[in-house]
């Protein structure tokens, strides 16, 4: 789970890797912690069941898909569960159409190494707003979210339509509520919290307004905001070198997001790498590391 | 009844001082809480928090801290949680303050001061982060308080 994190010999008392949950496992005290290998490893249709509690039914019901049934009005399924048996993961996603590019919510949770969770992937786009193809470069190759290439025609599109680097449409609004219920449903499974990684200063700034805090990065933050006020050295390389580095873009969350993807880390020498949060169930830690921030 | 407050900063030492004025600014709601009471849990948490920086998050990337300060009417408790290296405290040699001036090793009255300055420490690894739980008991301090009204 967590590089670096070196635990006493005896740690919190964690579920062995039994294979599925049995009745007597779920007899058992309710505050251990279930794997999602263990769930994966139940029958279909109790996975379908158990899973349901990870997406919010009224997201659903907003695109007309029924919640229970995870169909759409003409019968058609609209809800994608995969969770494969012995597999250590869960996706689950969820789209208005038959095009894959409609996509407007996926979730990835996975158990890391000592029995907690991972959410390796949250995706909530409206799937009515414009898509920028900044997930691959202009001849089809992926980019990662522009972290591996980059799509810089789109990716200045994506800019000046008001997204954040790494979106490849707006954003659904409805953050607060996956993510409540991304709690309610770990909880019931006996975790007290989760990590992951922010793939950007956006996304980062995002989590902190969700009540996340940090495991590694903290000060990173600190110092990106510091280095941002008028003066810093962050500051200076908004010089127009580049159409991602704009004097202005030192005031909002988007606009330092941009300048952070376009490399301005490289005056600090440092990346935007290796940056992890965790999120305790049911508790805010109150992060601000952009005070009274601007989107 | 039960009062919880709850502060997170980086783990770095400029958030030192705004732990101090978070726990100077909760303590004062409190009217049975003194200086000295207040001097001891600010010291605790310097120096619990100095530990965190400087051993928790050694060669890392430093993440948070999250002071939890809970206040009732016999006990002020304050959890730290970080996310760096654990340790032991059971592992940790308490100094020796009664040894010679020149035969005292340098450092190490980290943990020293903190078991001086409260009246019970604990220490857990959880899922959700490193928790060193600090707790300093008020009933005994309005004793005191009450023996010293009766003296004068």
């Amino acid at each position: 789970m967590l590089k670096h994190f070196r635990v006493k010999p005896q740690p919190e008392q964690v579920v062995p890797d039994l294979g599925a949950i049995s009745l007597s496992l779920l007899e058992r005290d309710a505050t251990l912690p279930f794997t999602i290998r263990q769930l994966n490893n139940l029958p279909e249709n109790v996975k379908q069941r158990l899973y349901r509690g990870l997406i919010p039914p009224t997201l659903l019901t907003r695109f007309a898909i029924d919640p229970i049934h995870w169909i759409n009005t003409n019968k058609e399924p609209r809800v994608f569960l995969k969770a494969d048996s012995n597999s250590g993961k869960v996706l689950i996603t969820a789209r208005n159409s038959s095009d894959s590019s409609d996509e407007f919510f996926a979730l990835e949770l996975a158990d890391n190494s000592l029995n907690g969770i991972e959410l390796n992937l949250i995706v909530l786009n409206d799937p009515a707003s414009l898509r920028y193809s900044i997930d691959e470069t202009e001849d089809g190759q992926p980019t990662m979210f522009g972290t591996l290439n980059r799509n810089l025609k789109a990716e200045e599109q994506a800019f000046h339509a008001g997204l954040a680097p790494g979106q490849v449409r707006a954003g659904l609004g409805v953050s607060r509520m996956v993510f409540e219920q991304i709690d309610t449903f770990l909880s019931m499974l006996g975790h007290r919290a989760y990590f992951l990684e922010p793939l950007t200063y956006a996304s980062a700034w995002v989590f902190e307004r969700r009540g996340f805090a940090y495991v590694r990065g903290h000060k990173l933050m600190d110092d990106i905001h510091h280095e941002f006020q008028p003066g810093g050295a962050l500051y200076q390389c908004l010089d127009d070198g580049s159409p991602f580095r704009k004097r202005e873009q030192a005031h909002t969350v988007r606009g330092r997001a941009w300048a952070i993807h376009d490399g301005i880390l490289e005056a600090l020498n440092v990346r935007w790498d290796k940056i992890r949060m965790v999120k305790q169930i049911g508790r805010n830690a109150g992060v601000e590391t952009f005070p009274q921030a601007e989107y | 009844m039960t009062s919880t407050h709850r502060i997170t900063r980086a783990a770095h030492l400029e958030s030192l001082n705004d732990f101090r004025e978070f726990i100077k600014k909760q303590c004062a709601r409190v009217p049975d809480i003194n200086e000295e009471f207040l001097y001891d849990v600010q010291l605790a948490v310097d120096e619990a928090c100095t530990n965190i920086m400087t051993h928790g998050y050694a060669d890392l990337n430093p993440g948070s801290i999250i002071l939890d300060l809970e206040i009732d009417p016999d006990e002020l408790t304050v959890t730290l949680t970080d996310f760096g290296h654990s340790f032991e405290p059971s592992h940790t040699p308490i100094p020796d303050v009664d040894a010679p001036i020149e035969e005292r090793a340098l450092g190490g009255f980290g943990l020293f001061f903190i078991l001086q300055s409260v009246d019970a420490m604990d220490y857990r690894v959880t899922e959700d982060g490193n928790k060193m739980i600090l707790t300093k008991y008020l009933r005994k301090q309005l004793k005191e308080n009450n023996e010293d009204r009766s003296e004068t």
